[in-house]
């Protein structure tokens, strides 16, 4: 995936489509006041100056799937792993819940469940019935809405074809109102996401931790 | 089972009277010396001391070795999942656990065969003295043959002060 | 003479088995009451879900990994103590070592619980042990987390060997010193033991190999556990100094549990004639040479990263030097290095009650310790947007206090049905058979001590 910070606005539609497509429950205020509000993809909004010179930053952090993930190896029993297609999977029915892996993560992407996630009518009409509900007691996070990538996959193969760059996007990127979420195949040099990862604009988050994330953060070089 | 015995209080009688023992005729592995606790300055008590224990425990160390390798190689290649760009048989944190099962099982190849060789559990009858829960030093023949009887009462009485005792059927 | 002290030790050390008075009722009726209270707040935590605890986003591990850790580290009391102690035949350990081995069981096994108490879904927790299952799936073995199941396994296997098998010649005597039901129970625990030459060369040889063989299994023990910090991309966690930082650590918080456990002993047992004021002392002196190697460790870790200039973990050094958590961290510096520093180095402080204040402290300061490297990494890592403030919530308070009650229980109990010092052993310390003039005899320790 690549992310133009130049083009986010912080308008923050992405969280809400990511929400809504993957069944992530809302925890109510008193538990996100206590931190534990789970946005698989977040807006991470800094100020830089003084007043009046104030400048808004805007930086959408999702799970990254790294090559190198910290949170894969320290897994007991292989509930966080790499896929052959290069996603970090995480498996709830394997998950035992010792959050290792949250830790782990430099990206601070990984949410736990800690009570049972709760729909309050009518928002359980909304449900999604391509995406598995969670229990208490498991780990979850972004998979780049690999139900989506799995159903574009089924259809290419029945339809007997390849797939074409931009067939697949994950609900924050089609939500993106600026399209600064793009998302794709890296290992086609001629994706949009390939050719935007290379850019001269394109930093990695936290790029010297070796972790290899997937997700290119473009950013215009500006003074100070 | 029959068994004649004496006790003692003090350890250089013990010495004497199982020499006693053996100049009558009977063997090391037939005098049987009881005690509350190791007594280790005695030619007495040096006699059982070889063990194959040291071995044994090596021997368990090494099945522990093996198990483990094959343990974590065979799952790891079973079902291969990559985790955080690691090998799939990950020799790093598999010696972690060739090193712990090779300690479990040396620890646990020298508990079981001291329990062997130890002959414990023992059930049945077996020789023994509540006195020697006092202190005092059990010499004894298990089994003793009829006609050796006399030489072993005479050898056990030789060995100074001591009281002499029977258990089972007497000739 | 000697069969004079041979009774006496055996009545001394008896006694607490066949005497019962109601303060040990009371006892076991307070610790009980606490520890049942810890379970049914467990069971509680698991009915209504994690989120009773104070854990939060990016501190998913707090009080109960701060347990484990600590009563991992209790547990190197023991069982280090008394190996190498057996292997240098240091003399004065004989009355020692089974306090310390128990030590080590049962705080082996209160740890060993703190790993399935902060699990999302303590039920599966045995998905950590490699059983064949028709998932055809094993556990990961390059997880730090299935290392410490392997490690713990190991070491609470060999500690409770280590601890039982010297027991067994206790066991015989309690069964030949009993009656009734006392006696068939001891006389099964005893395996028939009989006191043959054979059998005390064998358990001699065996105890021999299990000291050797119990040391570096301790020492990898609390490395693993220390493994589970600096395996992980974590600031100020992901340190080399940790494995050996940690087992220093461990053995540290083991001699001041051994110390505080001892004086209990002694004083609710009376067990005075045997535990004297020279053991206390020289577990003093060790006390005070392990606090002075935990504050090398410390001070190695901490002015490498102030020289580190790597911002994340400088970040996560100033705010428990200077930052929110200075209060706790100047309180275990205190605990740990001070007041062990200033009781154990002066002789007329090294008493039996400064020892035990020492060791007090440095309980207190060594769970702080555990407790300072495991949240404050959590909540200041790489992205400040993350960063997060931890407080506990009163689950987590009343299991870790139940702990406590529930190690104070399990011992009281075991000093009831086990003589807490090794009678046999202390018997060859006090007489050995050497050539011993009634001169000797009667300077005896034992003798002079009660007439």
């Amino acid at each position: 995936m690549a992310v133009d910070l130049d083009r986010c606005t912080g308008c923050g539609a992405c969280v809400t489509a990511c929400h809504a497509e993957n069944n992530i429950p809302t925890v109510g205020a008193d538990q996100a006041a206590r931190g534990r509000a789970m946005h698989w993809i977040r807006v991470e909004r800094y100020f830089e100056g003084e007043f009046p010179d104030v400048r808004v930053k805007f930086r959408p952090v999702m799970c990254q799937h790294c090559d190198a993930a910290p949170c894969e190896p320290v897994c007991p029993t292989y509930a966080s792993h790499h896929t052959s297609e290069g996603l970090n999977a995480q498996v709830y029915n394997r998950c035992i819940g010792t959050r290792y892996c949250a830790n782990a993560c430099p990206y601070n992407v990984r949410f736990f469940d800690f009570f049972h996630p709760q729909w309050p009518k009518p928002l359980h009409l909304q449900l999604n019935p391509d995406v598995s509900l969670r229990e208490v007691g498991v780990m979850e996070k972004c998979t780049f809405c690999v139900q989506r990538i799995s159903a574009a996959e089924i259809q290419a193969k029945a339809d007997n074809r390849e797939l074409q760059d931009g067939e697949i996007k994950p609900a924050c990127a089609q939500a993106c109102p600026s399209k600064a979420l793009v998302f794709g195949d890296l290992n086609d040099p001629d994706s949009d996401v390939s050719r935007l990862s290379r850019s001269g604009r394109g930093t990695k988050l936290l790029g010297d931790l070796g972790t290899l994330p997937k997700v290119t953060y473009l950013e215009r070089e500006t003074q100070g | 089972m029959t068994a004649i015995y004496a006790l003692y209080s003090d350890p250089d009688h013990v010495q004497r009277a199982v020499d006693n023992l053996r100049a009558a005729g009977l063997h090391d592995r037939d005098i049987v010396v009881i005690s509350s606790e190791p007594i280790e300055e005695y030619e007495f008590s040096a006699r059982d001391k070889a063990t194959w224990l040291f071995y044994a425990a090596g021997f368990g160390g090494v099945v522990g070795l093996v198990f483990a390798t094959w343990l974590t190689t065979m799952t790891q290649k079973a079902w291969p999942i990559v985790t955080g760009n690691m090998a799939i048989v990950a020799w790093w944190p598999n010696m972690i656990i060739m090193f712990e099962l090779t300690m479990l099982g040396a620890i646990l190849a020298t508990v079981i065969t001291m329990l062997v060789a130890a002959n414990l559990p023992k059930r049945g009858p077996k020789l023994y003295d509540p006195e020697v829960a006092d202190g005092k030093i059990l010499v004894g023949i298990e089994n003793p043959p009829s006609t050796s009887v006399q030489s072993i009462e005479r050898a056990l009485l030789s060995g100074g002060v001591a009281r002499l005792k029977k258990i089972g059927a007497r000739p | 003479m000697q069969e004079e002290i041979t009774r006496r030790i055996s009545d001394d050390l008896l006694r607490p088995l066949v005497e019962t008075s109601w303060r040990f009722w009371l006892l076991v009726a307070v610790l009980g009451s606490v520890v049942a209270t810890g379970l049914a707040t467990w069971f509680y935590q698991i009915y209504n879900g994690f989120g009773i605890t104070g854990i939060r986003n990016p501190i998913y591990w707090a009080f109960y990994i701060t347990n484990f850790v600590f009563w991992i580290g209790i547990s190197h009391a023991g069982t280090l103590i008394s190996a190498i102690l057996r292997l240098v035949n240091a003399g004065w350990r004989r009355p020692v070592t089974r306090c310390a081995e128990v030590i080590t069981v049962f705080a082996l096994m209160i740890g060993a619980l703190f790993p399935i108490i902060h699990l999302g879904r303590p039920w599966l927790f045995f998905w950590l042990m490699p059983y064949p299952s028709e998932r055809q799936i094993w556990p990961n073995f390059r997880s730090p987390l299935v290392w410490d199941f392997f490690a713990i396994t190991t070491y609470l296997t060999g500690s409770v060997l280590f601890l039982a098998l010297p027991m067994i010649p206790d066991f015989a005597l309690v069964r030949d010193k009993s009656t009734g039901w006392r006696r068939r129970v001891y006389a099964a625990l005893s395996l028939g033991w009989q006191g043959t030459t054979k059998q005390w060369h064998r358990l001699e040889s065996a105890m021999q190999i299990m000291a050797i063989a119990i040391i570096p299994v301790a020492v990898s023990v609390h490395t693993i556990v220390s493994f589970d910090f600096s395996m992980a991309p974590v600031p100020m966690w992901h340190s080399t100094i940790f494995g050996p930082y940690f087992v220093a650590g461990a053995i540290f918080s083991g001699i001041a549990a051994l110390i505080v456990a001892m004086a209990a002993v002694r004083r609710f047992l009376h067990l005075e004639a045997y535990l004297h004021p020279v053991h206390f002392e020289n577990l003093g002196k060790l006390l005070l040479m392990m606090s002075l190697l935990w504050a090398y460790f410390v001070f190695a870790e901490r002015i490498t990263v102030w020289y580190g200039n790597e911002s994340a973990e400088r970040e996560v050094l100033l705010v428990t030097q200077r930052g929110s958590f200075a209060p706790l961290y100047w309180t275990m510096i205190v605990c740990n290095l001070v007041i062990p520093f200033v009781v154990l180095s002066l002789r007329k402080l090294r008493t039996i009650a400064g020892c035990v204040t020492a060791s007090f402290t440095v309980l207190i300061g060594m769970w702080l310790e555990r407790f300072l490297i495991v949240v404050p990494s959590l909540g200041h890592k790489y992205l400040p947007y993350s960063w997060g403030t931890y407080r506990p919530r009163p689950v987590e308070i009343i299991i870790t206090i139940s702990t406590f009650a529930a190690m104070m229980l399990l011992y009281t109990l075991f000093s009831k049905l086990v003589p807490i010092i090794s009678i046999w052993e202390l018997k060859v310390g006090e007489h050995p058979f050497a050539q011993e003039t009634a001169a000797e005899a009667g300077n005896h320790r034992l003798w002079k001590a009660n007439p």
